[in-house]
């Protein structure tokens, strides 16, 4: 039994220290780079000021003119913008003057989401809006690089598109992907915005 | 599994006697070789690279300075608690295999311990598991940790089951707690315990699915399959094989049942090509008559006579009604037996002498040992009556043969010779170089804490005091 205690204390120490060993580091980072981050996550986090909430009235003729570029996040490599003119906007695109026919004042909207800093990398999320419907989702940028990969393209394959969950939902009530529970609460949250703002 | 017997022959003495009719011993027994603790030191390194090895993946995969966030580091926590628990899982599993090659370098008795004690660990860290990762996701998705219970169980594939394994697991550990488990019927403590497998399958889904390490396919996810499947060929090797093939090779009858004293039997078996069977003095097999009323139960005995390649014997005292079914036991019962197993023998000495001490039917792995160690051994028998006595003229014949100073020890522990004499002084005044001695010891609890806390005082290091323990 005493033996049992010994390992369990070893157990517990080990656990501690691995994690404190991996966290060290990044601790003086997030001190350096963002001096106001908060420990928890509710609130968007490292919200970038370049890139803020940003709606982009693009009346009539969709043209990608929005094109956010790779923002300046805390850690440069980790984050990949995708081609902002992607070919799922595009061919959404013609859609658009049909629904201008319907009301006046509805257009197709791109709105741009916050940018949300996460342990694995940067995300950020782009919808289409026409009228007062959701009809494509785009992220931007999602982590990248090894395993974070496989999460990004579960993530988008499953909210993206004209198709995808968040078009389906409506909301940014999406199921969590599991596997990328943190880049699905990143998409959330930079969803989130973009709703707001567009909305 | 053969035993090199041809060094020690030149070192035995007084066996002149040996062939004056008396004994029953077509091939005189003899010395067995030393084995080092070298196999069993070079496993618990193997099992503790296998730790590391199965936290590694997560270490390589987390980019440092990556946990910033509390609900970040208190996943990765559960995380690597994670890892540690399932690989704790196949080590519990493996060490219960019975695999030819641990009962050999290891030892049933000394496998019977560490897993007593990984199984403490393992439930701490299924637990830490458990609620590290529930706080952590929670945090992060911003709910409450009932509501993330709810969100495991709904949205993910697997959890359930890994939820249900957890329980299980926790009914296991908490039976096998010693207070909670000498309240239970054995049975059920069985039972429970064999559930285990259970936990195995049910907890297997769940880390493929989700873990963050096991989820892409690769050579980490390859290596933690591969290492189910070895712990699965160890269990069905061990536990079915192993014992098929020695079953039928040795194909074991009852011979004859004996009383040794009113209630003591000794049970003899026979078979075929025994003189091929390597078995060590002290070793125990596990045995189920094949009778009707006693086929589904297997209980483990010592082997009470060393290898003779004619015939075994096993001496059971009658406590409960399983014993007492085996002196109805009629002749040409066919007997399956798994073993041999146990390191309590002359080849797990560190010295050239020994000490026995027996207690009531503990004598039996004693006297098989006896036949095996080298000749100046030194035997304490302690037995509450005269009556109580078992196999004394055979212990007489060895102690003549075998130059074995025997004592006979008789009384109730309380009484003043006993107690006086189980002493470390009374010890060292009946054995002056104790210290210097391998002591064995094989009796009830009480004795054997008893004799030990009195042997550490007289000076007689841990390693050198070895226990029959069946407690399983």
């Amino acid at each position: 039994m005493r033996r049992a205690l010994l390992a369990i204390t070893g157990l517990a120490a080990s656990t501690t220290a691995l994690v404190v060993f991996k966290g060290s580091p990044g601790a003086t980072q997030v001190a350096q780079n963002l001096p106001t981050a908060q420990p928890v996550n509710p609130t968007p986090q490292d919200v970038d000021p370049g890139t803020g909430p940003t709606a982009d009235p693009v009346a009539g003729a969709p043209t990608p003119s929005v094109a956010p570029s790779a923002p300046a996040s805390a850690k440069p490599s980790k984050s990949t913008a995708r081609p902002p003119g992607s070919p799922r906007a595009t061919t959404k695109a013609p859609t658009a003057p049909r629904t201008t026919t319907k009301a006046p004042q509805s257009t197709t909207r791109r709105v741009t989401g916050p940018g949300v800093d996460n342990e694995y990398g940067f995300v950020q999320v782009q919808i289409v809006v026409s009228g007062n419907r959701i009809v494509d989702a785009v992220s931007l940028s999602l982590p990248s690089g090894g395993e974070s990969d496989i999460h990004s393209d579960d993530v988008s394959s499953r909210y993206d598109g004209t198709g995808g969950e968040v078009v389906q939902k409506q909301s940014a009530n999406v199921n969590t992907v599991s596997g990328a529970t943190e880049t699905s609460n990143s998409y959330k949250q930079s969803l989130r915005g973009a709703i707001e703002q567009a909305f | 599994m053969t035993y090199p017997h041809t060094h020690a022959a030149g070192r035995r003495t007084g066996t002149s006697s040996r062939h004056d009719g008396r004994s029953a011993l077509p091939v005189p027994p003899q010395v067995p070789d030393r084995r080092g603790p070298g196999g069993r030191r070079l496993l618990g390194l193997l099992l503790l690279v296998g730790l590391l090895a199965s936290v590694l993946p997560w270490w390589l995969g987390t980019p440092a300075g990556s946990l910033r966030s509390t609900a970040a580091t208190v996943t990765a926590a559960g995380r690597i608690t994670g890892l540690i628990a399932g690989y704790l899982l196949l080590v519990q599993v493996l060490m219960m295999s019975r695999l030819p090659v641990l009962e050999r370098w290891i030892g049933g008795e000394q496998m019977a311990r560490w897993h007593r004690d990984v199984g403490a660990t393992l439930l701490v860290a299924v637990l830490a598991h458990l609620s590290l990762i529930l706080v952590g996701y929670a945090d992060l998705r911003n709910q409450s940790i009932l509501a993330e219970v709810g969100t495991l169980l709904g949205d993910y594939e697997d959890m359930l089951s890994a939820f249900v394994a957890t329980g299980l697991m926790m009914l296991v550990g908490f039976s096998s707690v010693r207070a909670i488990r000498r309240a239970l019927p054995y049975e059920l403590w069985h039972l429970l315990h064999r559930s285990s497998y259970l936990i195995l399958l049910l907890g297997f889904g769940h880390q493929f699915t989700h873990g963050a390490q096991l989820y892409k396919p690769g050579p980490v996810r390859t290596g933690w399959i591969a290492l189910y499947l070895l712990v699965v060929a160890a269990l069905l090797w061990g536990r079915v094989l192993a014992p098929l093939a020695f079953n039928l090779r040795y194909k074991l009858r009852v011979a004859d049942v004996v009383a040794e004293s009113p209630d003591t039997i000794s049970i003899y078996l026979t078979g075929e090509r025994l003189g091929r069977l390597t078995m060590l003095g002290g070793q125990y097999f596990r045995w189920r008559f094949l009778t009707r009323g006693c086929w589904w139960q297997s209980h483990p005995f010592s082997v009470s006579a060393a290898a003779n390649g004619r015939w075994l014997r096993l001496t059971v005292k009658v406590v409960g009604t399983h014993t007492a079914d085996l002196r109805e036991v009629a002749p040409g019962t066919r007997v399956w037996a798994q073993g041999p197993s146990g390191t309590f023998t002359a080849a797990h000495r560190v010295r050239e002498r020994a000490l026995l001490i027996a207690g009531g039917s503990g004598i039996t792995p004693i006297r098989a040992m006896l036949e095996e160690l080298p000749p100046g051994a030194a035997l304490i028998y302690r037995a509450r009556t005269p009556a109580d006595v078992l196999l004394s003229r055979e212990l007489d014949w060895l102690a003549q043969e075998r130059e074995t100073s025997v004592w006979y020890v008789i009384g109730s522990r309380d009484d003043p010779g006993p107690r006086q004499l189980m002493s470390p002084d009374g010890l060292r005044q009946l054995v002056p170089d104790v210290a210097r001695r391998d002591v064995y010891l094989c009796g009830p609890p009480g004795l054997v804490e008893q004799s030990v806390r009195a042997l550490r005082r007289a000076g007689v290091p841990r390693r050198q005091i070895h226990l029959a323990t069946f407690e399983l």
